[in-house]
């Protein structure tokens, strides 16, 4: 089986700034794949160069197999679904007809949508719940109702790989959890591999197959979130001292944050 | 999903506006400063008229190039003010926001200072003035960025104020009659249409707005955001330098017989898109059979109201347009 | 074969029928125009037209004048057809003309155009001055068999110029003078134009005489030329002169200020190349050398 998206001794400058240092990374076919890391740290361009947002100046991206370079914008955009971390707040389209634009590139130019593309759509909304808002405008709704929605767009491109930008970062708890859930239902009927970052790292340790921990450009470490998420490794990236033991809910590392004072008081810890 | 599908709607706004186009050419060319015979016109139209040579003449001769002109203009502004608005994600972009505006009307005040005739003269020096500041704005707009749609506005602002003041200077220096042309030139002024140059604007328009047509998905896409466009495989450099370049071409042209109307391009798309929904696919159409007959109706007015003469159709359509635009503004605010 | 030479024959009859009811006039465009014989049905297109017109004793021939065709009275009745910038022509249309006059440099030429597409001829003239005002009564007196009235006419004018030009001549004395009109921006006539001709004619000196027709000054620049006589009218028509002439009084030094010579005309006998010009002259003369009348 091929991978969905092998990534090749990257190296991605803007200017003078180096952003990605020799990254090599490989995802399997229906994976769920969380990057992680501090600001700055180049996971957003990482992420740019897998769906071919910005081009790197040295290393291959490969597809499916198949390098970036050799799919056209269309047959790209049928094989890999985006969901960007910021979209614009006044789009002035139905929840229906933002999700039914999923389809574009599988429709000719004027790109008059069939009967079953309705049907895909519709399957999209109801998957992410959003089938009751379809005739709303966008701008109307909350934050995590859009989300949703742009999710189900993605969705309906019936993509092979689909990559999110901190889908979650601007909700609160409960459509976290919802999102995360959706994703990782996705995966798990479909098959579709799930790339994306993240800023939670709990909630990445609970719902990755596989984690790519990042600082300044470079591979921290990669691996499943026991092996990722260590006390040292955390230091290294982060740069600040961070509570790990395992949460009750799955064997997976939890993460605590620890106040200044907290520090002192308990040196045993360390 | 119960609304009615793409297709279908298409096809019904196509046809109902159509139809409207129909019924504002035909009340085009039965009012004029002669008077109104809207019975007599109806029997020209279908052939069945009586020898009277003098109205045949007045309808066919003076006012259809005239309705016509109005129209192709009024469908051009307004498909100009709905691709701007989309492709800058900008609810005041208009089809002169780019520089047009401002190089047309220094081409045209050079032209008829000049003493040249309307056409050819005066209507090329336009439509090249148009193009030198098209083409200073994409170079400046792509200096800054690639082609964002801040710096194209920033950049299009820009050459429009400079362009305003060597309008003032070159007015400044204007005797009276000249000054009489120039003025009406820049408020619009569909009186000096003549048929075989109106058929010639036709021409040059017809393969834009089918271009324009196949252009609305993309549009569509384009509103959702540059990167999440891109991600569903729209170019969004190439179509952003397509859309500017065939939409500022076809302004350009209209504008070099029609002047400078103002309003048309950026009210007409508000309205369509509050009857029939953010679609360009349907949009598309729905300006270019909509916004004809928009104008087709100003033009109308400019010719009906006054007592003696005609108003200048860019007053009526600054008169109608504004109160309509701030009306339609404070709708969408609710 | 024969179908053929009785098209032609055809053809030949009817040009020869036309042209003997019309005639290739060469006018003041350069233009070919095909002028009827009989003109019964005129529309003026410039007000100093309508008047050489009514003046020629034609007035009755005119269906339709333009907006600003005062005078003479009469005029005023007649339908109106837009005006001489911005005609109209539906209405030029529906009162059916057999021709046009109109004025070279004044209507527009798409205008001109546009009427002979359809099969309405338009003959431009171009009256500017005092001696082309003249050639024109001849030539439109010419076009509406009014050549009699025409030669009456221009003698009467002859007759009057002379005049003028005679009780001048009896003076060496050419008081400087000051033409204004613009108000804003003060703007006087150069030598080239037909009232910088009246006032040498009239026996004055042109103050703004030299190369631009139209030339702006400052109101220092006029007052630094001390004008004896100052004259005020305008393009415009309806506008209140008393503030202008009101304006001139506060600069006390001038010539024409300390010998109350700030006269306001009305402008229609100077700016509008028509018989009235005479009057134009003889009044001018009568300000710039009152003690010659």
């Amino acid at each position: 089986m091929k991978p969905a998206l092998t990534l090749d001794q990257l190296h991605l400058s803007y200017g003078r700034r180096k952003v990605l240092n020799d990254i090599s990374v490989t995802v399997e076919e229906g994976e769920f794949f969380i990057i992680i890391g501090p600001n700055g740290s180049g996971k957003t361009s990482l992420l740019k160069t897998a769906f071919g947002a910005v081009r790197p100046q040295q290393g291959t991206v490969r597809i499916l197999g198949r390098p970036l370079r050799a799919y056209s914008g269309r047959k790209l955009a049928q094989v890999v679904a985006v969901v960007p971390q910021a979209a614009p707040a006044d789009i002035p389209f139905t929840v229906a007809e933002v999700v039914l634009m999923g389809r574009s590139p599988h429709l000719p130019w004027l790109g008059l949508e069939r009967q079953q593309d309705r049907e895909t759509a519709r399957r999209a909304m109801q998957f992410t719940h959003v089938a009751h808002l379809a005739a709303r405008r966008l701008e109307h709704l909350s934050a995590g109702e859009r989300q949703r929605v742009l999710i189900a767009r993605a969705i309906c491109q019936q993509p092979r790989l689909l990559v999110l930008d901190e889908p979650t970062s601007a909700l609160d708890l409960a459509h976290q959890v919802q999102i995360m859930d959706l994703l990782a239902e996705l995966r798990g009927n479909d098959g579709v591999t799930v790339v994306m970052v993240s800023h939670d790292l709990n909630l990445a340790a609970l719902y990755a197959d596989r984690l790519l921990l990042m600082k300044e450009g470079n591979v921290v470490s990669m691996g499943e979130p026991a092996q990722v998420l260590t006390f040292d490794t955390l230091e290294e990236a982060y740069g600040c001292v961070l509570l790990v033991d395992e949460n009750p809910l799955k064997k997976v590392p939890r993460i605590t944050l620890v106040p200044k004072r907290l520090l002192a008081v308990d040196p045993a810890r360390r | 999903m119960t609304a009615p599908s793409v297709p279908r709607r298409i096809l019904t706004v196509s046809s109902g506006l159509a139809v409207f186009l129909g019924l504002s050419v035909w009340l085009g060319l039965s009012i004029g400063s002669t008077g109104q015979n809207l019975r007599e016109v109806f029997a020209l139209l279908i052939g069945s008229a009586g020898p009277d040579e003098t109205l045949a003449n007045i309808v066919w001769r003076i006012r259809l190039p005239r309705v016509l002109l109005a129209a192709l203009a009024g469908a051009t502004l307004s498909l100009g003010g709905l691709v701007f608005q989309a492709l800058l994600r900008n609810p005041l972009a208009e089809p002169y926001i780019l520089g047009i505006s401002g190089g047309a009307a220094i081409g045209a005040i050079i032209g008829i200072l000049l003493g040249l005739s309307r056409f050819p003269g005066v209507a090329l020096l336009a439509f090249a003035g148009s193009m030198a500041t098209l083409f200073l704005v994409l170079v400046i707009a792509s200096v800054r960025l690639s082609l964002k749609q801040d710096s194209l506005i920033l950049a299009g602002v820009m050459v429009n104020a400079f362009c305003s003041s060597l309008i003032m200077f070159l007015l400044s220096l204007t005797q009276d009659a000249r000054l009489h042309n120039i003025l009406f030139w820049l408020m619009g002024d569909l009186s000096l249409s003549d048929g075989t140059q109106t058929l010639i604007l036709a021409a040059c328009l017809a393969p834009c707005f089918f271009l324009l047509f196949f252009m609305a998905r993309p549009m569509n896409l384009l509103l959702l955001g540059e990167e999440m466009a891109a991600s569903m495989g729209v170019n969004v450099r190439a179509i952003s330098l397509v859309l500017v370049v065939v939409t500022s071409f076809m302004v350009s042209a209209t504008v070099c017989q029609s002047g400078l109307l103002g309003f048309v391009g950026l009210v007409t798309p508000h309205l369509l898109r509050l009857l029939f929904g953010p679609d360009h696919r349907v949009l598309v159409p729905a300006c270019i059979l909509g916004g004809g007959a928009y104008l087709v109706w100003c033009d109308l007015l400019a010719r009906f109201l006054p007592a003696q003469g005609e108003l200048p159709v860019g007053v009526i359509t600054a008169l109608i347009g504004a109160p309509l635009f701030i009306y339609l503004l404070l709708r969408a605010k609710r | 074969m024969i179908l053929q030479q009785l098209k032609i024959l055809l053809l030949v009859l009817v040009f020869l029928v036309t042209a003997a009811e019309a005639g290739l006039v060469k006018d003041q465009l350069g233009r070919e125009v095909l002028v009827p014989d009989e003109p019964k049905r005129i529309v003026s297109l410039a007000p100093s037209i309508t008047e050489i017109v009514f003046a020629l004793g034609a007035g009755h021939l005119l269906q339709g004048v333009t907006q600003h065709c005062d005078f003479p009275p009469e005029a005023g009745a007649l339908p109106k057809v837009g005006s001489y910038v911005h005609l109209d022509l539906e209405r030029i249309v529906a009162l059916k003309p057999d021709l046009c006059l109109g004025a070279r440099d004044g209507n527009p030429r798409e205008v001109a155009e546009k009427l002979e597409a359809l099969n309405i001829p338009v003959y431009a003239v171009n009256p500017r001055d005092l001696q082309t005002v003249m050639s024109t009564l001849i030539e439109i007196g010419r076009l509406l068999h009014a050549e009699a009235q025409a030669e009456v006419l221009v003698a009467k004018m002859r007759g009057r110029i002379e005049g003028v030009k005679a009780r001048v001549a009896t003076t060496q004395v050419r008081p400087k003078i000051f033409f204004q009109i613009g108000i804003v921006p003060i703007v006087s006539l150069g030598t080239n134009t037909c009232i910088g001709e009246l006032i040498t004619t009239a026996g004055g000196h042109n103050l703004a005489a030299g190369p631009t027709p139209y030339p702006r000054f400052s109101k220092e620049q006029v007052v630094a030329l001390e004008p004896e006589v100052i004259i005020i009218t305008s393009m415009t028509r309806g506008q209140d002169f008393e503030p202008v002439r009101d304006d001139w009084y506060r600069w006390s030094n001038l010539p024409a200020v300390r010998n109350h010579r700030i006269h306001i005309v009305e402008s229609d006998i100077f700016d509008r190349p028509s018989p009235r010009l005479v009057e134009g002259l003889e009044l001018l003369a009568r300000l710039i050398h009152p003690e010659l009348w």
